[in-house]
């Protein structure tokens, strides 16, 4: 009897962990399905708080006042660049718009990294502005080396960026120097290499090409550097081209980032929601 | 007896803090992540009775959780120790042993330790890498971040243990 019941004890704390580590798993589940993301909204915002404490102390390093008014400057001037404008310019058969030929497509908000990483197999990057700065979902982060990553959620002062470094991230790139585009994704393994696809054979590709941005994506405005042909690869058995990129950002060291607001996303999405509705 | 609760509190916070600031921002190499935090559950007291190192794991996996942004795995991977803790301890230990209120370096020595840390660590990291990893199927390389991360973590945990451990409890056999 005593055996019994001892039998019974030692089975009651197994029930109890099975079911603990199920809670965990499923915590873990839906953590990763990130428009859901609830939960992780309110220990974004406590963690947050935490981290953003902890780095003013480390910001000192980096003075930081000089810091601001220098990234502050450089996003207007980002604002000013060709790749910030639409063309607004309408073909000469067309009447004549006295609002002038450019109108803005893209402003930068400049941001703080409160927290990054860099050797998971899905890099987070926390910023220290959100939605009342004005940032939202679906917008690209960059620096001034390269792209970084795009927004996938947001707190009243809180951002939460996926890296480039993600499993999830895709990004359309293009070479600069013949415009072929393709999909970009990061290896997995190195936090300064990604893999661009779906460049056909044929291309010519050297060594040392530049990657940027197509601008095809609503996330990124186009010619934003993303870094250089490290080695390429041409298998028997695939119609495109294995290639890998070095990064041109270093993930290891971030601290200043620049939002993308693209001013016409909601058009394209509106465009975009016509068209499927047609089909 | 000295009340075991403010330490382990204590140490709580204190591993919670040095993981977080710290070791989690190391960033050295993809392959070597050191771990410092499973200390605490490791460092529990002998008599903590099992239902409550499976609560306590949970819990406190799920608050490093909350800062490192991995929701639930290592409140997933604490748990498990937290369950395995007493079985191995059971196995490494000589029969007759006297034991300590804790584990404790100065009182199990560096070998026992070792082993403790040692196996405790291998089974939380690969536990934790392998959820961590769920999409990602490159066992070897998944093999080298286990093991590298184990010995790392176990370094920083002995230098943890010998700035932190009481001396008093030394005994001379």
């Amino acid at each position: 009897m005593y055996n019994l019941l001892r039998f019974f004890l030692r089975y009651y704390l197994f029930i109890v962990f099975i079911s603990l580590e199920v809670l965990c798993f499923y915590l873990t589940y839906r953590s990763r399905h990130y428009n859901q993301a609830a939960y992780i909204n309110v220990a974004n915002s406590a963690s947050g708080k935490a981290y953003k404490i902890f780095h003013t102390g480390v910001d000192y390093l980096y003075l930081r006042s000089v810091n601001d008014s220098l990234v502050a400057e450089n996003a207007a001037l980002r604002a000013k660049l060709p790749e910030s404008r639409l063309d607004n310019k309408i073909d000469s058969v067309q009447m004549h718009d006295s609002s002038g030929r450019y109108v803005q497509h893209f402003v930068y908000v400049t941001a703080r990294v409160i927290r990054n990483s860099v050797n998971q197999p899905a890099n987070l990057i926390y910023l220290d502005k959100g939605q009342l700065q004005g940032i939202n979902s679906h917008m690209g982060v960059v620096n001034s080396n390269g792209i970084v990553g795009w927004i996938i959620n947001t707190t009243p002062n809180y951002a939460v960026v996926m890296s480039v470094l993600s499993k999830d991230f895709k990004v359309s790139a293009k070479l600069k120097k013949n415009e072929y585009f393709g999909n970009l994704h990061w290896d997995g393994i190195n936090s300064t290499t990604a893999t661009l696809e779906e460049i056909p054979k044929h291309v010519p590709v050297k060594i040392g090409d530049t990657i940027v941005t197509s601008g095809y994506s609503d996330l990124f405005p186009r010619n934003i550097m993303i870094g250089t042909v490290r080695d390429f690869k041409s298998k028997a058995d695939k119609n495109f081209l294995d290639i890998s990129v070095n990064l041109s950002t270093n993930f290891g060291n971030l601290s200043y980032v620049y939002v993308v607001k693209n001013l016409k996303r909601n058009e394209i999405l509106t465009l975009d929601s016509l068209t499927n509705k047609n089909d | 007896m000295i009340n075991q609760i403010p330490v382990n509190l204590f140490r709580f916070l204190l591993l919670l803090l040095a993981q977080i600031l710290i070791f989690s921002n190391i960033n050295f190499s993809s392959f070597v992540n050191p771990y410092i935090f499973p200390l605490f559950i490791l460092l529990l007291p002998f008599e903590t009775p099992r239902w409550l190192l499976m609560l306590i794991g949970f819990f406190a996996g799920l608050a490093l959780d909350v800062f490192l942004g991995s929701t639930g795995m290592h409140a997933a991977a604490c748990l498990l120790i937290g369950y395995l803790r007493p079985f191995l301890i059971n196995i490494i230990t000589p029969k007759g042993t006297e034991f300590e209120i804790s584990p404790n370096v100065y009182a199990q020595g560096l070998t026992w330790f070792v082993i403790y840390l040692g196996i405790g660590m291998l089974l939380y990291l690969t536990f934790y890498f392998l959820m961590e990893a769920a999409t990602f199927y490159n066992f070897l390389l998944l093999l080298v971040k286990i093991i590298l991360s184990v010995i790392a973590s176990v370094v920083f945990m002995l230098i943890f243990l010998f700035l932190f451990s009481s001396r008093q409890k030394r005994r001379y056999v």
